[in-house]
């Protein structure tokens, strides 16, 4: 498949391309969607609430973002170089698939305890499933750096050389980033720096707007592997090879900037963009 | 939403299956998909919701009878208990409609069963195999068609 015949041929072929390259990660992105119906329903009825949002909004933000994760490495799959259908390469992705459904069920059950899941350090075995789930957040994350570095060296992937790049810059930077900011996350005993008085948020993202919020970080570092790649694609469109690949390293850098800003910013006490919200 | 009023919508839509199953020949699959699928999906769903949001703050629980007991006083976890029998008995209502349609038996000698599966479910789910039983064996042991 060739970049210029990708955008064409995406309505017909997306969902069995989706199938025939990524079996399990597309399957667990169907799964996690429809497993997100009955927590919507608990949304619904259950009244509770822990640090003042809804006990159910966590488990279905991690529901969404992992879908979306998950469907996103199903897509990039077709570039991989051939071969990469090995027995290994299947094992490793049901080893990553277990981890996207155990922090499932880890944020899940402790929302249905209206109790924390990341931090909770007062009580031993919640303590010790919040270090598993640290480990198990690393191997799932790593799938975006494996997978980078494949498409990185398939000299076939019939992209256009920026385009090319952009994809597989983006899904390692998706893990060296999230490494920095969800590993710096973690070792804070909360996501906030400050103490927020009237619990001011952005709705879904749920972003603090009166505090530092290190939440933010991580979602801008997680989501390389969507912003570069379009990057890459308008690049590859609209300028010349070089200047495609100069406009792919630029905005590669930029992102990696915006990254460490975003979480300067929140060890500063101060929200992202304020005015928003 | 209160429990009674989760309550008060729950009956119906079960009734609804239960009317359905009556007219199953008229639109077999029709039936079937309403009452084998859409139906108990959409009491699953009320019973998860239900379990997620209220199972972790109730007493008791399933280690012995005062517990199971204990359990029920609780107004939504007795709801979603009551869901689940809603679910399962029209999931086995649809079923034994399915096996009897499969198995040559007149949908008239099965309304008796799905009339013991709606009032006391596992009662008619065992008069309901007796009945599939009896055919069976006049089956093999006359070798007339059924």
């Amino acid at each position: 498949m060739t970049a210029q015949s990708l955008p064409q041929s995406l309505p017909r072929t997306v969902k069995s391309r989706l199938w025939a390259d990524a079996p399990a990660f597309t399957g667990l992105a169907l799964f996690i969607t429809l497993t997100a119906l009955p927590l919507i329903g608990a949304a619904m009825i259950d009244t509770r609430t822990f640090l003042d949002a809804p006990v159910w909004q966590k488990p279905l933000q991690f529901h969404l973002a992992l879908a979306t994760y998950v469907l996103t490495l199903a897509f990039f799959a077709r570039f991989l170089p051939q071969g990469m259908t090995s027995r290994r390469w299947r094992i490793y992705a049901a080893v990553v698939s277990f981890c996207v459904l155990a922090e499932l069920v880890w944020v899940g059950s402790a929302a249905s305890y209206a109790t924390a899941s990341h931090f909770n350090v007062d009580d031993p075995v919640m303590g010790a499933i919040y270090g598993l789930m640290g480990v198990f957040a690393v191997i799932l994350t790593s799938a975006s750096l494996v997978m980078g570095v494949a498409i990185w060296r398939n000299p076939a992937t019939g992209l256009a050389p920026a385009l090319h790049l952009s994809v597989a810059l983006g899904l390692i930077l998706t893990f060296v980033l999230t490494l920095i900011a969800a590993g710096t996350l973690s070792s804070m005993l909360g996501h906030h720096i400050g103490t927020p008085v009237t619990n001011a948020a952005l709705p879904i993202l749920g972003w603090s707007r009166e505090v530092g919020d290190l939440r933010v970080g991580h979602f801008f570092a997680t989501h390389a592997l969507h912003v570069l790649p379009i990057v890459g694609l308008i690049a590859s469109r609209a300028f010349s090879a070089d200047v495609a690949r100069g406009t792919v390293l630029a905005a590669a850098l930029a992102y990696v900037a915006l990254v460490l800003l975003t979480m300067l910013q929140a060890f500063q006490g101060q929200p992202f963009l304020p005015w928003l919200g | 939403m209160s429990p009674e009023a989760m309550f008060q919508i729950a009956n119906p839509i079960a009734l609804l299956g239960w009317a359905a199953l009556l007219l199953a020949p008229l639109a077999p699959r029709l039936v079937d998909t309403i009452t084998h699928l859409i139906i108990p999906m959409l009491m699953a769903l009320a019973y998860s919701a239900l379990m997620l949001a209220h199972w972790s703050g109730a007493t008791g629980g399933y280690g012995s009878l005062p517990e199971v007991m204990a359990l029920f006083t609780d107004p939504h976890v007795a709801l979603a208990g009551w869901v689940h029998y809603l679910a399962f008995d029209l999931f086995v209502g649809a079923w034994a409609t399915r096996t009897a349609r499969a198995e040559g038996i007149p949908h008239l000698l099965v309304l008796p069963h799905l009339a013991l599966i709606f009032l006391f479910g596992p009662a008619g789910f065992l008069t309901f195999y007796a009945m599939v039983a009896a055919f069976r064996l006049r089956a093999t042991s006359s070798g007339a068609t059924i």
